[in-house]
């Protein structure tokens, strides 16, 4: 089963505040870790929300809103694709990870919608199928 | 650029909720369409965060809560990963996806670091270890 990691965003991931050496360090060998494992997927950092925007839907409208967003601790400052065994081998994992800011933070983990899981439809899966297979061609490019 | 694409759950994705099949067939074009123009690079669908987990560093040690959390209108329900020119590019395919039938729902649209501007951020970090490796 796959999980998305979501490490939340800090006052200082949302300043643009650089990790110091050690924790960069630390980040790099858990990361060669989990790559060693073969749970990590893929992984990607966030430029802070001030640079960032929110499309707002209520009925037929759409609403743009520049950042910075306020609730800082509901931000997400990037994120991580695992696959692994189970919930509990995910929630190790992240017991393992260096704390990812020098402040306090929180790291979320969900599990990813696999397509048998949303439907049976074979011609439905095909198409998720091609779908995955183009934007995987889209990301080699 | 790389932009990731968050959409926030909608009121209802604590709990998993049957979405309407003309959504489905919506956003099932809209997908294609992005494929298509070579801007999906990636996309997912969470699990309601009903089930999901978070932990935090409490007094030395990580600390573990189950779902569900309280604060729904700031879930994530997915995401996609897409390749575009510029956040303005990325807007105007925003405004082209679908709306669920039910409820008000957000998107957000977050730029993603790509590997230039992470080692840019790190620059005086790296350059310090590069002259000690070069010293």
């Amino acid at each position: 089963m796959r999980f998305m990691v979501i490490v939340k965003a800090t006052r200082d991931s949302e300043a643009g505040m650089p990790p110091d050496e050690k924790l960069l360090k630390d980040m790099m060998a858990f990361n060669e870790e989990l790559v060693k494992a073969g749970v990590m997927l893929a992984g990607e950092g966030l430029h802070p929300s001030s640079k960032g925007a929110r499309v707002k839907f209520s009925g037929q409208s759409r609403t743009v809103v520049d950042g910075p967003f306020a609730e800082t601790k509901e931000l997400i400052a990037g994120y991580w694709m695992w696959q692994v065994k189970s919930r509990e081998e995910a929630i190790e994992w992240v017991k393992r990870c260096p704390n990812p800011f020098a402040i306090d933070s929180e790291i979320e983990i969900r599990q990813v919608f696999e397509s048998p899981e949303l439907t049976d439809n074979a011609d439905i899966l095909r198409k998720e199928a091609e779908l995955r297979q183009k934007s995987e061609q889209n990301a080699r490019r | 650029m790389r932009f990731m694409i968050i959409v926030k759950s909608s009121g209802n994705c604590q709990t998993a909720a049957e979405p309407d099949g003309k959504f489905v067939a919506e956003m099932r074009k809209f997908n294609d369409e992005l494929a298509a123009a070579g801007v999906l690079l990636a996309l997912e669908g969470l699990h309601p965060g009903a089930q999901g987990a978070r932990i935090r560093p409490a007094a030395g040690k990580w600390k573990v809560s189950d779902g569900p959390f309280a604060e729904t209108k700031e879930m994530i329900g997915g995401y996609w990963l897409w390749q575009v020119n510029s956040q303005d590019e990325a807007i105007e395919w925003v405004k082209r996806c679908p709306i669920p039938a039910h409820g008000e729902t957000e998107i957000e649209v977050r730029e993603v670091l790509d590997a230039e501007q992470f080692a840019a951020q790190l620059a005086p970090a790296f350059s310090r270890r590069t002259q000690r490796a070069a010293a």
